[in-house]
């Protein structure tokens, strides 16, 4: 049950649009994640369509760029968007927004679905995979990652190590 | 209620209560000997099953606050604790909501899972053995309890614990690094798991580094060591006189799990079960002779007028949501409570039983755990591998230990998650968002700029962990309130803890120790402690502020000792006052030192099942069932 608003498409295509300018990551990279669906009946569900409409309209206003959303409702429509990319958790709205969007549920924070947490965009910003899923295999942690340098590994330098303290009497 | 016999036969060589680490060790050892096994558990089977791992694994994935018990299904009949449970308040002290009844000073930070399998479910599996003077630091530093045995003693039953969990480490590095003895050519079943890249890191900056707890102490020199683990590795070949070891996989699922994958969420999960719990154990058992009794909670050990333990009355419930129990006992030739330190004590304390010595529930002692964080220079791969591969041993032992408790520096490879709650508080906050909603929010990170900053944030985190020992102390308790039960009528343990003088000096050194580790590192320490909703353990301590959280390692509840005045078991961790009652477990240990405490609890626990083995066949011997007898 969801009211159209009066700009032409409120489709997956915007909701996806607009999640690249909240979050960094391209629509390919968005879709890929299986979640698109989802985050957007979900972000429709948690604030309604006439305003999620409303932050489209605002980032269009804005050229695009998040930055510039200055109505404090929209951007925290946003902030909940990009939150759910990053980690698969809807947040619990700013106070005030929640009163004022007239949300006729609790102001709670939750998953969105157990997949929705091993999709969070959050592993990619630092070239990680998400605890518990997507393992990169065995001993895969002792290299360096990406753009860190090598150092020694552990037996290349273990001669002339200090052994066990002297026991006390 | 009255008590109804259980069909078919209710009488059994031995009771096993609790299908935990313990009790899973016990009831192997002695269903493979022959002797009929009882083992009851309060929690449900599910986790035993691969489709019931896959629903915890969800569960977790689902889970706001992915702390120990977030996989694991609340369940009313058998009510577990929570980290959750404990909020600090604005200007310090606590609140404490959930199982336990917390009165002292300070909260007793650690959970326990009560399910099938145990609390080791989601234990990160670290099997660092105690160090020799940990045995008797009354003897050698005047605090404390000793041990009536030393690790001379158990050193042979470490080698059993290390094969019965599948522990990878390198034994020569423990040795020349913590002085700790091992017969000649001693090598663990598994090769060590590689050490992190952060901890090459740590070593290249802090190997060889001198460092001085305050400023006139004698300077420590910091070397980096790898940690041995309870996870499947690479086998070595050596193992065994050249016979070598064979990993063991997932319970449920064949040829699955048998080497580590680097998940990094061994605590609360592994998701391939390449960690060791005790399901895995469980599934060697001789089933003809070892019977698990699920969703069973024992309520009362029985005993008879001289002091002999009979059996134990059992409620056995169908639904953990709305139990409707039914009142059952169960008779054998001799009882082991193996249902977690809290749990052992108060199932005595409820019974009446073995608290002689008035030590019953005292001495509760835990690792007090202190936290450093800071930011590297670059990235460093955080939240990859299991969460800790190796440590700086060099506070554990000594003569410091006069003064201060010693300290196990754990190098942690997952980031700031513990001390910060990281990833999700890192978005949250470059979002703009506080915890609190009711407060106005920032204007926020978005696009590139976000993905970017939280890429060079995250990537550059590292944390250290500080493992305090904590001295056994009486004041330090497990009561029960019988006004306050829980939904089966059992009444709830009270807990009264706090801690002394020589811990909190432990934590200044550490955290002085800490103030050069990040100086040494060139990183940006990011180490505060202060009161707050998320801070139950901070308090001040000579002028300045400090934030503990447990460490999940609770001992010293039913305590060992050399004499039926002054302790609860003896050193086969029997009860003085009912020889036919043991009570295993970390609840025996009169010290833990600075080890995580389950591989010297495991081979406390195959040590006593050698003795319950002696005392069963000098009653009678094993019964013959089934054609496994008389094979070589
Ligand atoms: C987060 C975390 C991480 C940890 N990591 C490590 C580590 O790396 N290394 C280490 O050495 N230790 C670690 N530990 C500690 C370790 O988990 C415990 O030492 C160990 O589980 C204790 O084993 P147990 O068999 O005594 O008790 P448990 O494992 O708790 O098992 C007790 C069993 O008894 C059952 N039970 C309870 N009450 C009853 C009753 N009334 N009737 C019937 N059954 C009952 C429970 O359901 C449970 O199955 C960790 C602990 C935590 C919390
Ligand atoms: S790192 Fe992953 S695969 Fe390895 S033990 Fe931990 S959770 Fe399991």
């Amino acid at each position: 049950m969801t009211p159209k608003t009066s700009t032409s498409a409120r489709s997956l295509d915007d909701f996806l649009t607009a999640s690249a300018a909240l979050t960094g990551f391209g629509a390919f990279d968005l879709h890929g994640t299986g979640m698109a669906g989802l985050y957007h009946r979900t972000a429709l569900e948690q604030v309604g369509g006439p305003a999620v409409g409303r932050f489209l309209d605002a980032l269009d206003a804005a050229g695009g760029d998040p930055d510039g959303i200055t109505d404090e409702t929209a951007r925290d429509i946003a902030r909940a968007i990009a939150h759910m990319w990053y980690l698969g958790v809807w947040p619990q709205l700013a106070a005030p927004v929640h009163t004022a969007l007239g949300r006729e549920r609790a102001n709670t924070a939750f998953t969105v679905s157990p997949e929705a947490y091993t999709e969070g965009l959050v592993w990619r910003t630092f070239d990680g995979h998400p605890a518990g899923a997507k393992p990169p295999g065995f001993g895969t942690w002792a290299d360096p990652p990406p753009g860190a340098p090598a150092v020694p590994r552990a037996g290349e330098r273990t001669s002339g190590l200090p052994g066990p303290r002297e026991a006390g009497p | 209620m009255s008590p109804a016999p259980r069909h078919g036969r209710a009488r059994y060589d031995v009771i096993v209560v609790g299908a935990g680490l313990s009790g899973s060790l016990v009831a192997k050892e002695l269903g493979d000997k022959g002797w009929r096994v009882l083992v009851l558990e309060a929690g449900t089977g599910t986790l035993g099953s691969w489709p019931g791992h896959l629903g915890a694994l969800d569960t977790y994935y689902a889970a706001l606050a992915k702390v120990p018990n977030s996989p694991y299904r609340p369940n009313a009949a058998a009510p577990s604790p929570d980290v959750l449970d404990l909020t600090g308040l604005p200007s310090g002290g606590y609140r404490s909501h959930g199982y336990f009844l917390q009165q002292g000073p300070l909260p007793y930070g650690s959970d326990y899972l009560r399910a099938g399998g145990g609390t080791v479910l989601h234990w990160l599996g670290l099997t660092p053995r105690m160090h020799p003077e940990d045995f008797r630091t009354r003897r050698t530093y005047g605090y404390g309890r000793d041990w009536p045995i030393g690790y001379d003693d158990l050193e042979p039953h470490y080698r059993a614990a290390e094969r019965a969990l599948g522990v990878a480490g390198d034994a020569a590095e423990q040795a020349d690094a913590i002085g700790l003895p091992f017969p000649d050519g001693y090598v663990y079943p598994m090769r060590a798991i590689p050490r992190s890249y952060v901890d090459d890191v740590f070593a290249s900056r802090l190997d060889g580094a001198a460092v001085r707890e305050t400023p006139g102490a004698p300077a420590t020199t910091l070397r980096v060591v790898g940690v041995p683990h309870a996870r499947n590795g690479t086998p070595d070949p050596r193992y065994d006189g050249g016979r070598g070891y064979r990993p063991v996989g997932a319970a449920g699922l064949p040829n699955y799990g048998e080497r580590c994958v680097g998940n990094a969420s061994c605590v609360p999960i592994c998701p391939v079960q390449a960690k060791y719990t005790p399901l895995k154990t469980q599934a060697s058992w001789d089933r003809r002779r070892v019977r698990l009794l699920t969703q069973a909670v024992v309520s009362r050990v029985l005993a008879d007028g001289t002091g002999r333990a009979l059996g134990v009355e059992y409620l056995e419930y169908e639904d953990p949501a709305a139990p409707a129990p039914t009142t059952r006992t169960a008779e054998a030739d001799i009882v082991v409570l193996a249902a977690h330190a809290i749990e052992n004590a108060r199932l005595l304390l409820v019974s009446g039983l073995g608290n002689h010595s008035d030590q019953v529930g005292r001495n509760l002692m835990d690792h007090p755990v202190l936290l450093g964080w800071g930011l590297l220079d670059h990235p460093v791969g955080p939240f990859r591998g299991p969460a800790s591969t190796a440590g700086l041993e060099c506070f554990r032992t000594g003569p410091a230990r006069r003064s201060r408790s010693p300290f196990r520096i754990e190098i942690s490879n997952w980031g700031w998650s513990w001390p910060e709650g990281s990833p999700g508080s890192d978005v949250a906050r470059l979002l703009g968002m506080g915890a609190d909603p009711a407060q106005p929010r920032g204007k926020g990170l978005f696009g590139p700029r976000l993905r970017a900053a939280l890429g060079r944030e995250i990537g550059r985190q590292v944390s250290v962990q500080f493992l305090m020992e904590q001295e056994a102390e009486e004041r330090n308790r497990v009561t029960v309130d019988r006004r306050r039960p829980d939904r089966l009528g059992i009444p709830r343990p009270v807990l009264t803890y706090d801690l002394s003088d020589r811990v909190k000096s432990g934590m200044a050194a550490a955290k002085a120790v800490s103030d050069q580790i990040f100086r040494l590192l060139d990183a940006e320490d990011r180490t505060a402690y202060g009161p707050g909703p998320l801070s139950p353990g901070w308090f001040r301590f000579e002028g300045r502020d400090f934030t503990f959280n447990g460490a999940g390692h609770g001992g010293g509840t039913h305590v060992m000792g050399d004499a039926p005045g002054t302790s609860v078991v003896d050193s086969w961790q029997r009860c003085w006052d009912h020889p036919n009652l043991y009570a295993v477990g970390c609840g025996s240990m009169p010290s833990m030192g600075t080890s995580n405490p389950s591989l010297t609890m495991a081979a406390l626990a195959l040590r006593s099942s050698e003795r319950i083995h002696r005392d069963l066949t000098a009653a009678h011997r094993p019964a013959a069932v089934g054609p496994q007898e008389g094979r070589p």
